[in-house]
């Protein structure tokens, strides 16, 4: 396999934006481009998750290609629901690892904070069961299933829980491109309202737009993508085996140390998929960096914090960072790379060599994990 | 009366699933019909403050196991006080399925299947349980 190294990384500010999909986009991919010294990558692999409901637009690789000015550049989308950004970012991996090309352009993003809620709810419910979604199961009433066996079986604390959305927000406040940069206690995570008992709107990240790209390069760079690793799941959640772990985090956790040729005991920091708070605690368990049952402690005690032993989600996480869907796998892999290589500002982590980063998709049924090391 | 669920077997891991499909999730082998007695535990449930368009708010969902395996998703009037493990009958109306709480009395009977008065008593009270969810539904869905 030819090693493959991040020559550029951009991101555009996370949260409400005006602008259209493909111009996000652009400015995502003009900033990785730059910092990779390079006009035009030999292909793009784009990440978006539901375009042609969101925005009303298919195609979209050619899409955006076309709007960046390279109709003549290959490009093609992928899509694996909420981890559509992790799996673009393999895909392009893969390319070059193949030597099939020298250079890719990975771009992923969302644009949904124009549509009303319910509306972007329903979208997002596309990547659901069909038969659960005819009882009304939306992605928060799935993890709210998920969360109330968690905290019933593995007696895992609100508290726990809640810890996570406040040290999240506590690092999305060092974060100038954060959708939320303000900080919040657990007396407001306990009170906020509830939406799918017993997760309550602070435990649940927002809608976001925005975007995050990547060039992927067969050059040598500072930062190698030393492993990467994909799971899957059960689409039903009726069907899965076991609700207060993810098969499919372990099974790509497995892979991606495998071919990294380390375990997780090397890692430095981790992005985190916690799109509800309880999902930090229970990865950070499925991907081994904490072991089994002590994710919970662990948070409390600071051990995850910025200034922790092992920093989860030094970027505010999907929580406070925010959620643009097929955008945030990238933005995780932005985060990474920008810690390793000393330009996170106010968020550092010092002496940084190796990073993970977690995305699942839809409710865990197609995970990634990518491992990133200083060369 | 007993609702049955109509579900199926893998002929390779034993597992049943409810509704059933025509491969098992876990294999890639054909699926044999199957039915499982509307009678389980509860796994887990929640209450959705958000439904999506066309639910009644707030909406109760569980996720019951049978009796004889196999996880089933369904609708509730409400969850005070349902535990995780709690008896729960399942019975369709128009074909949703709703759970209702059985307490230790209906359980028992249930159980031994007796039938005659007390038991015509037990499912009187379950039907009308379910038939009360079910219009309160349709008002809410301004039907």
């Amino acid at each position: 396999m030819q090693p493959v190294f991040v020559a550029g990384v951009g991101m555009t500010r996370i949260g409400r934006r005006s602008e259209p999909l493909p111009a996000l986009m652009a400015e995502a991919a003009h900033a990785a481009l730059a910092e990779a010294g390079l006009e035009a990558p030999e292909a793009i692999v784009v990440a978006t998750m539901n375009p042609e409901e969101f925005v009303g637009d298919g195609n979209f690789a050619s899409n955006v290609a076309t709007h960046m000015g390279f109709a003549h550049v290959p490009a093609l989308r992928i899509e694996t629901a909420t981890s559509s950004g992790a799996a673009a970012v393999y895909t392009g991996f893969a390319q070059i690892a193949a030597g099939l090309r020298r250079t890719v352009l990975v771009v992923g993003g969302e644009k949904m904070t124009h549509l009303a809620t319910p509306k972007v709810s329903e979208i997002i419910g596309r990547s659901i069961d069909p038969y659960e979604r005819t009882y009304g199961v939306t992605m928060p009433a799935l993890a709210g299933l998920v969360s109330r066996v968690l905290m019933a079986r593995q007696g895992v604390s609100a508290r726990e829980i809640a810890q996570v959305a406040v040290k999240n927000h506590a690092n999305g406040a060092r974060n100038p491109l954060a959708h939320f940069q303000h900080s919040v206690t657990v007396e407001e995570v306990l009170e906020s309202r509830m939406v799918a008992d017993p997760l309550r709107l602070l435990h649940c990240c927002p809608i976001s737009d925005g975007a995050a790209a990547v060039v992927l390069s067969a050059e040598r760079a500072t930062v190698r993508v030393a492993g990467v690793g994909h799971g899957a799941d059960t689409l039903a959640i009726r069907h899965r085996r076991e609700l207060t772990s993810f098969a499919a985090t372990r099974a790509a956790a497995r892979e991606a140390y495998a071919m990294a040729g380390f375990g997780p005991e090397r890692i430095d920091l981790a992005e985190v998929h916690d799109a509800f708070a309880p999902f930090e605690l229970m990865s950070l368990e499925d991907l081994g960096l904490v072991p089994p049952g002590k994710a919970g402690r662990a948070t409390l005690d600071g051990d995850t914090a910025l200034d922790g032993r092992l920093p989860i989600n030094p970027s505010g996480g999907l929580k406070a960072r925010g959620h643009p869907l097929a955008g945030t796998g990238v933005a995780q892999i932005v985060e990474c790379v920008l810690q390793l290589t000393g330009r996170a500002l106010t968020r550092q982590v010092p002496a940084a060599t190796h990073a993970l980063a977690h995305s699942i998709g839809g409710l865990a049924t197609n995970n990634w994990v990518t491992l990133l090391e200083r060369a | 009366m007993i609702e049955t669920i109509a579900a199926s077997r893998c002929p390779r891991c034993d597992i049943v699933v409810a509704p059933p499909a025509t491969y098992c999730p876990h294999h890639p082998v054909a699926m044999t019909p199957a039915t499982l007695p509307g009678l389980g535990e509860v796994v887990s449930f929640t209450t959705l403050h958000t439904p999506p368009t066309g639910f009644r708010s707030p909406l109760h969902i569980a996720i019951v196991e049978l009796r004889g395996g196999g996880r089933f998703v369904c609708h509730g009037a409400d969850t005070r006080g349902l535990k995780i493990g709690a008896r729960v009958a399942i019975e369709a109306i128009d074909n949703v399925y709703y759970f209702s709480h059985l307490g230790a009395m209906e359980r028992a009977r249930l159980f031994w299947r007796r039938t005659g008065h007390a038991g015509d008593r037990v499912n009187a009270i379950a039907r009308s349980l379910a038939k009360r969810v079910w219009r309160s539904r349709t008002v809410n869905r301004g039907e």
